[in-house]
C-alpha cells in the first residue's frame, strides 16, 4: 500500500483476444495524459490483461492538485466603484458570485481600461477525488473496435462487466462503472480459484494472484508459454516452429498458461507442410515440431489452466486436430483429381469483382500482361512460361484446399502445380505470387515470378481505378497500396527497368468496355499514386524528401534508375562544391522565371567570366551527357560540383540584367542552357539546403583538404 | 458416457429448471434453432422471455451421403433464449456442463471470440464460440440486431450441437456411432438412411423449377398475409422460402448475382414480419410484461422515448 500507488483492474467476460492489447494501451495512456493534465502525473504506469481483467497499475501520484489563484474579471472600475469610492452594487454581486468580499477586489489596468478583479482561492482537489471522476469516464471511452449491450440494456462496452477493483493508497476508489460498484474484492480464475478475496494494493494484489497461478503481465505469461513450449518440443526430439504472432494470440487467451502437447497420425504428414502447419494454426491454435526440417506428428498449444490430470485436454484437442488434418487430406485427395488447367474454366464462375468480371477474364489478362511485361524486359526465354504461369495463377481459388485456408491462396496453387510436375520457374511463380506480403517479407524470385505478380497487380489496380474505386483517406478495401507498394519494391529489388504507364496502358486496353474511365484518365491517377509509393520506399531506406523529389521530377518511368540518382544526390549533398551548385540552380531558376527561350549567341559574350562559364558549361554538358550514357550519377553530380567555382565567379563579375538588350538575353540564353544541363541527373532545384551549415561545411576543416 | 438423447434430457431439465418455457422444435425446415420464431420473433421488443427446445437443422451444403463421420445435412442444436440476458449467464452455461456429466475439474474451457451474424434475418450478435479442449461444443451470443431492429432488452443465446457434443464426450469417432439410447440403438441406426437420402434429393434430385416457384410462391403469401396483419403465418412462409434457397443453393442452381438478390429477398420478408411482430405485440399490450395493460402500455411508451434520447 505504497504511498502514490493506484490499483486498477476491471473485470469482464472474455474479450477478445484481438483487442485486448490496443484496448488497455489505450486506457493507461488517457489516464496517464489526464493526470498529468492536473498535476497529478504518475511516476510509474505499469498494466496487466488476462482475457477476462484489464489492470493498470500507477505509481508516484501526488497527494494532491496544487493550490491555484485564479484571477476573474469583473465590471470596469467605473461601474463598480461610485465616486466617492464606494462600491457600488455591481461590485458587490461580482464579489458574491465569485465568493470573495467585496473589499477584496483589486482594480487592475487593462488595454480597455480600468477594471476590478477577483482572486479565487483554489485549495486543488485530492488524488482521490479526481481519480473518482476521472476512471470510470475514461474507461468507458477505451475504443475498442467493437462494442456490445446485455441484460436490460448495459453498456456499451466490449463485454458485461462483473466487477472493479480501484484502490488508491490502499483505500477505494468510490464509483460506478455501468452499474458495478467499485470495491477491493476480486476473484480468482473462475474454475480454478473463483472465491472472492481483498486486496490491499497493487503487490498485495500480484502476490494473490500469483499464489492462484495468475499472471496478469503477457508478456511474462508469453514468456512462460515459449519457454515451456520450446522445452517440450526438445522433449518431443525437435524444434518448434516458430510463429510470433500465434504466441502473442496464445498468451492473450489465457491466465494461467499451460501447455497442451499432442500428437497425430503419422501418416498425415503426407501432407504439404503448409498445409499442416496452417490448419494447426487456423483451427486448432497449435505450432508445429519440426526436426532437421521435417515435421513431426505433434503439435503443441496452450491451455487457461496448469494441468492436465486425466490427459483429457490433451485427447480433446487430439481429437479435433485429427478430424481436421482428415479434411485437410481429404481436401488433398480430392483437389488434385482436377488440373490446375482445367479449374482455369471453373473461374468462369467465379466472380473478381462485380464491376470487372470474373477471375477467368482477369486470368487471361495476367497472361498477357505478363507476356508484354517479359516483352517490355526483353525477357524472351521466360515469355512462355510467364504466360502460362499468368493464366493458372488464380486457379487455386476454386480448390477446396483455399476454400478452407484462404491464407494458403498461391501457396497452394504452387504446391499443386510442383504436384502436377510443372517446371520450378512455373510453381514458384504462383506460389510466390502474393510476396511481398509485408514489408520484411522478400519479392518473388526469379524472373517469371516477378513477371506475373507484377502483372496481377497492375491489373487490379487499373481495375478499380477504372472503375472509379480508388482509396480514399484509411479506406483501402481492395487493398490498392499494398499492390502498389509490391509492384514499386519488385521493380526496385529487382532492378527492372518496367514503364509502369505502359503496363498500365496496356492493361487498361485489356479490359476493353469494363473500365469506365478513360484509359488516360486512369494512368493520369495512377502516377501520382505510384509516386507516392515510391517517396514512402525510399524514405525506408533512409533517404531525404528533396532527394527523392528531385529524382522524381526527373522521372519514374524507370524505377531502378530512378533509386540510383537519388542516391547519388544522398551522397552528393555532403560536397559542399555540390552545394554551391544547388544555389547556384536555384538563382538560375529564379533569374529564369517568366523569361521566353531566347537564341545563344556565342560571339555576343563579351566579359572573360560570361565566355570562361560558356565553354565550362560546354563542357560540363559533354561530361554530363557521357556519364548519363552510362548511368554513372555520382560522376555526373561530381562534374556539376567541380562547375561551382566558374559559376560563382559569372555571378560575382557579370550582371545578367544587363541595359543592354541583347547582352542580357544572350546571358539569359546561356543559363537557359546551364538549367538544362544541371536538371539532367535530378531537378536540383527541389533540393533543400540550410545555408548555414553550407557555409560551415564549405568553411569548415572537413573540406580544406 | 452420455448418449445422445441424455444430453437433450439433462439440458432440457437443467433449462427448465432455469424457469424456460420448454418448448419443441418448429414444425418447418429451418437452418438454425435462431429462426423458431420463439427465437427470432421472441428476442423483438421489451417482453421478458425465457425458452428451451431442441431444433432439427437443416444445412443441406453440409450434406455427405452419410460418408462423412462429421458432417451432417440436418443436425440437432440445443437451443436457450435467455431474456434479458441475466448476469450470471456465463456462470449458468458452465453450470449447465456440469449438469450433462462434464467435469470441469479435468477439463480446459475457454470463450473464444466469434461474432454471430445472419444476413438472411437482418441480425447480429456478439459473443463468443466455447471451447472444450479445443472443441468448439456451444455458439453464445448476445443478440445486438435482429429483424433490422436494435435489441433492447438484449437475449442471451446459447447453441449446443448436440451431435458434436455427444461425439466429443465420448471421443467417438464417428457421429453414427454415437448412443442414441444409453447402451442400446445408436444415431446411424435413426439417421443414417435419411442423410443418404436426403443428400441425393439435395444434390441430384431436387426439381429447380419446382424449389424456384416454391420460393415465388411462397414470397407471395407472406407478403399477402403481411398486408393482413398475420404476421405468424407471413413468418412461416419467409421460412419456407429460405429452405427452398438453401436447397437451390447446394443444388448449385444459384449464380452468385442471384445469390445476393435472393438473401436480400428473404431478409426483406423476415425484416417486415419482425416490424409487423412488434407491431401486433404492442397492440396486445405486451402480455409478457408485469402490471396491467395499462401499466405496461405506459412502461413501453415511456422506453421508446428513452430509447430516442
Amino acid at each position: 500500500m505504497a504511498k502514490g500507488e493506484l490499483l486498477l483492474e476491471i473485470r469482464c467476460e472474455e474479450i477478445p483476444a484481438r483487442m485486448l492489447s490496443a484496448g488497455i494501451r489505450g486506457l493507461a495512456t488517457r489516464l496517464f495524459e489526464e493526470l498529468m493534465g492536473t498535476s497529478l502525473g504518475p511516476r510509474e504506469v505499469e498494466t496487466g490483461i488476462t482475457p477476462r481483467r484489464l489492470v493498470v497499475f500507477l505509481k508516484g501520484i501526488p497527494e494532491r492538485e496544487p493550490e491555484r489563484d485564479e484571477e476573474l474579471q469583473g465590471p470596469p472600475a467605473s461601474a463598480a466603484y461610485d465616486a466617492e469610492g464606494k462600491p457600488t452594487r455591481a461590485a458587490e454581486g461580482f464579489a458574491k458570485r465569485c465568493g470573495v468580499e467585496v473589499e477584496a477586489l483589486r482594480r487592475v489596468e487593462t488595454e480597455k481600461g480600468e477594471y476590478v478583479v477577483a482572486v479565487q482561492h483554489h485549495e486543488g482537489r485530492s488524488a482521490r477525488e479526481v481519480l473518482a471522476e476521472l476512471i470510470p469516464r475514461l474507461i468507458l471511452e477505451i475504443p475498442w473496435p467493437k462494442t456490445m449491450r446485455w441484460g436490460e440494456g448495459s453498456g456499451p462496452f466490449v463485454r458485461p462487466v462483473h466487477g472493479v477493483v480501484a484502490l488508491f493508497e490502499g483505500e477505494v476508489v468510490p464509483f460506478e462503472l455501468l452499474g458495478v460498484a467499485s470495491g477491493d474484492t476480486t476473484v480468482g480464475h473462475p474454475r480454478l480459484s473463483p472465491e472472492p478475496f481483498r486486496v490491499r494494493g497493487s503487490a498485495d494484489y500480484r502476490r494473490k494472484l500469483s499464489r492462484r497461478g495468475i499472471e496478469v503481465r503477457v508478456d511474462r505469461r508469453r514468456e512462460v508459454l515459449a519457454e515451456g513450449m520450446a522445452k517440450a518440443a526438445e522433449e518431443l526430439g525437435g524444434s518448434l516452429v516458430e510463429d510470433d504472432e500465434l504466441l502473442d494470440r496464445l498468451a492473450a487467451i489465457c491466465e494461467v498458461p499451460g501447455i497442451v502437447e499432442g500428437r497425430f497420425e503419422p501418416e498425415l504428414l503426407g501432407l504439404p507442410r503448409e498445409v499442416l502447419t496452417t490448419s494447426l494454426r487456423d483451427h486448432q491454435s497449435a505450432l508445429a515440431v519440426e526436426s532437421d526440417g521435417e515435421l513431426l506428428p505433434a503439435f503443441l498449444t496452450v491451455m487457461d489452466r496448469p494441468d492436465d490430470p486425466a490427459g483429457r485436454v490433451r485427447a480433446g484437442n487430439e481429437w479435433v486436430v485429427a478430424a481436421r488434418l482428415e479434411d485437410a487430406r481429404f481436401f488433398w485427395q480430392e483437389d488434385r483429381k482436377v488440373a490446375l488447367a482445367e479449374r482455369v474454366d471453373q473461374l468462369q464462375n467465379l466472380t473478381f469483382h462485380a464491376a470487372l468480371g470474373s477471375y477467368a477474364e482477369k486470368a487471361g489478362r495476367i497472361r498477357d500482361l505478363a507476356d508484354e511485361i517479359c516483352e517490355r524486359l526483353g525477357w524472351e526465354v521466360e515469355r512462355e512460361a510467364a504466360r502460362e504461369a499468368g493464366l493458372l495463377l488464380k486457379a487455386d481459388l476454386t480448390t477446396e484446399m483455399v476454400k478452407e485456408f484462404t491464407s494458403l491462396q498461391g501457396v497452394m496453387g504452387g504446391v499443386y502445380a510442383r504436384e502436377e510436375g510443372y517446371p520450378e520457374a512455373i510453381w514458384r511463380a504462383i506460389y510466390d505470387q502474393y510476396r511481398p506480403t509485408s514489408v520484411e517479407d522478400p519479392v518473388p524470385n526469379g524472373r517469371v515470378g516477378m513477371a506475373v505478380a507484377v502483372a496481377d497487380r497492375i491489373d487490379t489496380m487499373v481495375g478499380f481505378f477504372g472503375r472509379g474505386m480508388k482509396p480514399k483517406g484509411s479506406k483501402d478495401p481492395f487493398g490498392l497500396r499494398r499492390a502498389a507498394q509490391g509492384v514499386v519494391r519488385i521493380l526496385l529489388e529487382g532492378g527492372l527497368d518496367l514503364d509502369i504507364d505502359l503496363v498500365a496502358a496496356r492493361a487498361a486496353r485489356l479490359y476493353g468496355e469494363r473500365l469506365r474511365a478513360e484509359a488516360g484518365e486512369v494512368l493520369s491517377d495512377l502516377r501520382p499514386f505510384f509516386d507516392d509509393r515510391v517517396r514512402y520506399i525510399l524514405g525506408r531506406r533512409g533517404f531525404a524528401f528533396d532527394e527523392i523529389e528531385a529524382g522524381l521530377a526527373v522521372g519514374a518511368a524507370d524505377l531502378p534508375d530512378l533509386a540510383a540518382r537519388v542516391e547519388a544526390l544522398h551522397d552528393a549533398r555532403h560536397e559542399s562544391a555540390f552545394l554551391s551548385v544547388v544555389l547556384a540552380a536555384k538563382r538560375i531558376l529564379n533569374i529564369l522565371k517568366g523569361s521566353p527561350e531566347y537564341e545563344f549567341h556565342a560571339e555576343r559574350l563579351v566579359e572573360p567570366a560570361e565566355k570562361d562559364l560558356y565553354d565550362g558549361a560546354r563542357r560540363l554538358k559533354s561530361e554530363v551527357e557521357a556519364a548519363e550514357g552510362v548511368k554513372d550519377y555520382r560522376s555526373s553530380l561530381k562534374h556539376i560540383g567541380e562547375f561551382a567555382e566558374i559559376l560563382d565567379r559569372f555571378f560575382v563579375e557579370v550582371l545578367v540584367m544587363d541595359e543592354n538588350r541583347d547582352l542580357k538575353e544572350n546571358r539569359i540564353a546561356l543559363l537557359q542552357l546551364i538549367h538544362r544541363t544541371l536538371s539532367r541527373t535530378a531537378r536540383l532545384t527541389e533540393m533543400v539546403v540550410d545555408r548555414a551549415e553550407h557555409r560551415a561545411r564549405s568553411e569548415g576543416p572537413e573540406t580544406e583538404g | 458416457m452420455s448418449s445422445f438423447q441424455e444430453l437433450t434430457l439433462k439440458l432440457s431439465e437443467f433449462w427448465a429448471r432455469e424457469g424456460c418455457v420448454l418448448q419443441q422444435p418448429y414444425d418447418l425446415e429451418v437452418g438454425a434453432g435462431t429462426m423458431h420464431p420463439d427465437t427470432f420473433l421472441r428476442v423483438l421488443g421489451p417482453e421478458p422471455w425465457r425458452v428451451a427446445y431442441a431444433q432439427p437443422s437443416r444445412r443441406p451444403a453440409d450434406a455427405r451421403y452419410g460418408e462423412n463421420p462429421f458432417r451432417l445435412g440436418k443436425h440437432y442444436q440445443f437451443q436457450v433464449v435467455l431474456k434479458p440476458s441475466p448476469p450470471d449467464i456465463q456462470q449458468l452455461y458452465v453450470d449447465s456442463l456440469a449438469a450433462i456429466g462434464v467435469d470441469l475439474a479435468v477439463h480446459d474451457l475457454r470463450f473464444e471470440e466469434d461474432n454471430w451474424e445472419a444476413p438472411t434475418l437482418g441480425a447480429w450478435g456478439v459473443g463468443w464460440q466455447v471451447m472444450l479442449d479445443g472443441m468448439e461444443i456451444t455458439q453464445f451470443t448476445y443478440f445486438q440486431q435482429a429483424g433490422g431492429m436494435t435489441l433492447d432488452p438484449i437475449s442471451a443465446e446459447i447453441t449446443y450441437g448436440l451431435e458434436r457434443l455427444t461425439m466429443f464426450l465420448g471421443l467417438s469417432r464417428s457421429v453414427y456411432g454415437i448412443d442414441w439410447v444409453p447402451g442400446g440403438i445408436d444415431y446411424g441406426a435413426v439417421r443414417h438412411q435419411d442423410e443418404v437420402e436426403l443428400s441425393r434429393y439435395y444434390f441430384e434430385v431436387a426439381d429447380i423449377g419446382y424449389l424456384r416457384a416454391q420460393f415465388d410462391g411462397a414470397e407471395a403469401e407472406a407478403e399477402r398475409c403481411l398486408e393482413v396483419d398475420l404476421v405468424l403465418p407471413a413468418y412461416e412462409h419467409a421460412l419456407k422460402c429460405s429452405h427452398a434457397f438453401n436447397v437451390l443453393d447446394a443444388r448449385g442452381a444459384v449464380s452468385v448475382t442471384e445469390r445476393v438478390a435472393l438473401i436480400k429477398r428473404v431478409r426483406d420478408l423476415a425484416v417486415a414480419c419482425a416490424n409487423g411482430y412488434v407491431a401486433s405485440r404492442e397492440r396486445l399490450g405486451f402480455p409478457l410484461l408485469p402490471g396491467t395493460p395499462e401499466e405496461r402500455r405506459a412502461a413501453a411508451m415511456v422506453e421508446a422515448v428513452d430509447g430516442e434520447g
